[in-house]
């Protein structure tokens, strides 16, 4: 049985070159997804109904249509049209930047909504202005909210991340698919391949998870019930 | 140059159809201790709100000293950090212990660097009694720690009039006893307060001037004393009657 797992020491360095683009986009989007997130989540609570309209479109794109059709659209339409020619790696990072960003403002509006009337009173009382209250007050506290949330956006990322094939990139299923073509050993390959996002999303989940109960704010738990 | 501290001429405030306050003017001299006292749902809050423009009024104006918060291109920020408000459900910042919710504003709104920041945030939490919850959080603290520490965010940035809305509504005896000995302290350093509250034998203790409040408008002023014994008009009368009831069993 163990032969069929020959492929990994022979293969190993198409499995982490495929392993690395996929932490890296994972990363990448999901932590560019959080910073346009939150200013969409503010835009859309404060900004007037042309800023919310704008909003919705972008939204319902992102979330409307298949990741593949916006890496593509972003590869090779937008080249077309404005002559300048895109490094397929930075289309990659800010298409999955831009669509994880249109789910977390979902996330991140919500999680303020729940802390919003009572904080940004109290934080204007203080002659602090919105923005600030927004930033001292109203965000830290959406964003121990929304770890879970966020932490489910990062898995669905991850596994999404297989896309970037349409783009000639090479994420650990290229990878799969890389060795499978040389040894035609299929379900060893995926097995494998499967086992590592397993670890690495499960690693990932419970640190997420570590991280939420030491920056949950004591009874905050109990007051959203 | 004139000690009147805060001013409210002819404010009118609408929700709706409904008119929540309704040509309500009042005027608060240095050192002055005012309470006003009225049925629920009678717009003291709003009113109160409304002074220190967290609510905007519809019409009229509101003057902190001699600046008139009402006119357009008031820079409003400025303005409430001279104003320290205590709200009825305390509203406390819910990610900050109390040091971090008495020291937020001092360094964001007066820039005060770190170490005077904190040397005036331990004093506001000593003075209101709170100092052994320097480092809980809301949740941590009883509502009367928590409305303490409440009262140690307004005081610490040394505002010219601290606004209370019904600072003791949402506690138990006990706890209000603490809160009405702090407020109680504030008013024989002379601090400037406007408060909104029933606590009857408190405002007669340190009151100079009760404000009747009704159907979103003053009814009836006086003092303590003109309350207790004989209010003009039949409303009052029969408000402070159910009220000294009420108080005379607890």
């Amino acid at each position: 049985m163990f032969e069929q797992f020959q492929f990994i020491p022979l293969h190993y360095n198409l499995i982490l070159q495929g392993l690395q683009l996929t932490l890296e986009i994972t990363l990448f989007g999901v932590f560019l997804g959080l910073a346009v997130g939150i200013i969409l989540a503010v835009g859309d609570l404060y900004g007037n109904k042309f800023t919310k309209g704008i909003l919705a479109v972008y939204v319902e794109f992102f979330r409307g249509s298949p990741l593949f059709i916006q890496l593509f659209l972003a590869e090779y339409t937008v080249p077309t049209i404005t002559h300048i020619p895109i490094d397929p790696y930075i289309t990659a990072f800010l298409v999955f930047g831009l669509n994880s960003a249109a789910y977390q403002k979902g996330y991140i509006k919500g999680a303020m909504e729940t802390v919003y009337d009572d904080q940004m009173a109290a934080g204007l009382s203080t002659g602090m202005s919105r923005i600030q209250t927004l930033r001292h007050v109203i965000i830290p506290q959406a964003l121990r909210i929304v770890i879970p949330s966020w932490t489910n956006e990062f898995c669905s990322l991850t596994k999404s991340s297989s896309v970037v094939a349409y783009v000639g990139l090479f994420d650990l299923v290229g990878a799969g698919r890389e060795i499978i073509g040389q040894t035609y050993n299929v379900l060893p390959v995926w097995l494998f391949v499967g086992l590592i996002y397993l670890v690495w999303i499960t690693g990932f989940t419970k640190v997420m998870d570590v991280i939420y109960d030491k920056k949950k704010i004591p009874g905050v738990d109990l007051l959203m019930q | 140059m004139t000690d009147i501290v805060m001013e409210a001429k002819n404010v009118y405030k609408n929700y709706g159809k409904t008119e929540v306050v309704k040509n309500v003017s009042l005027q608060i001299r240095k050192g002055d201790i005012k309470l006003v006292f009225g049925p629920s749902g009678s717009g003291k809050s709003t009113f109160l709100r409304c002074m220190a423009m967290l609510t905007m009024p519809d019409k009229g104006e509101i003057y902190l000293g001699e600046e008139c918060l009402t006119k357009p291109g008031v820079d409003l920020n400025k303005a409430r950090a001279r104003i320290g408000f205590v709200f009825q459900h305390i509203y406390l910042f819910r990610h900050l212990t109390a040091f971090g919710n008495v020291e937020l504003a001092l360094r964001q709104v007066l820039k005060l660097p770190k170490e005077q920041a904190r040397e005036r945030t331990l004093a506001a939490l000593k003075e209101v009694k709170v100092f052994d919850c320097i480092n809980k959080y809301p949740a941590q603290m009883s509502g009367g720690q928590a409305q303490r520490v409440g009262i140690a965010r307004a005081l610490a940035r040394n505002p010219d009039i601290i606004l209370l809305d019904e600072p003791t509504s949402a506690l138990d005896p006990e706890l209000t006893g603490e809160v009405i000995d702090t407020l109680r302290d504030l008013a024989n350093e002379g601090t400037t307060m406007l408060i909104v509250s029933h606590e009857m034998p408190f405002a007669r203790e340190v009151a100079e001037e009760m404000i009747f409040y009704d159907e979103g408008t003053i009814l009836e002023t006086g003092t303590p004393e003109h309350f207790f014994n004989a209010p003009d008009s039949d409303r009052a009368k029969k408000f402070m009657t159910r009220i000294i009831y009420k108080t005379t069993r607890e």
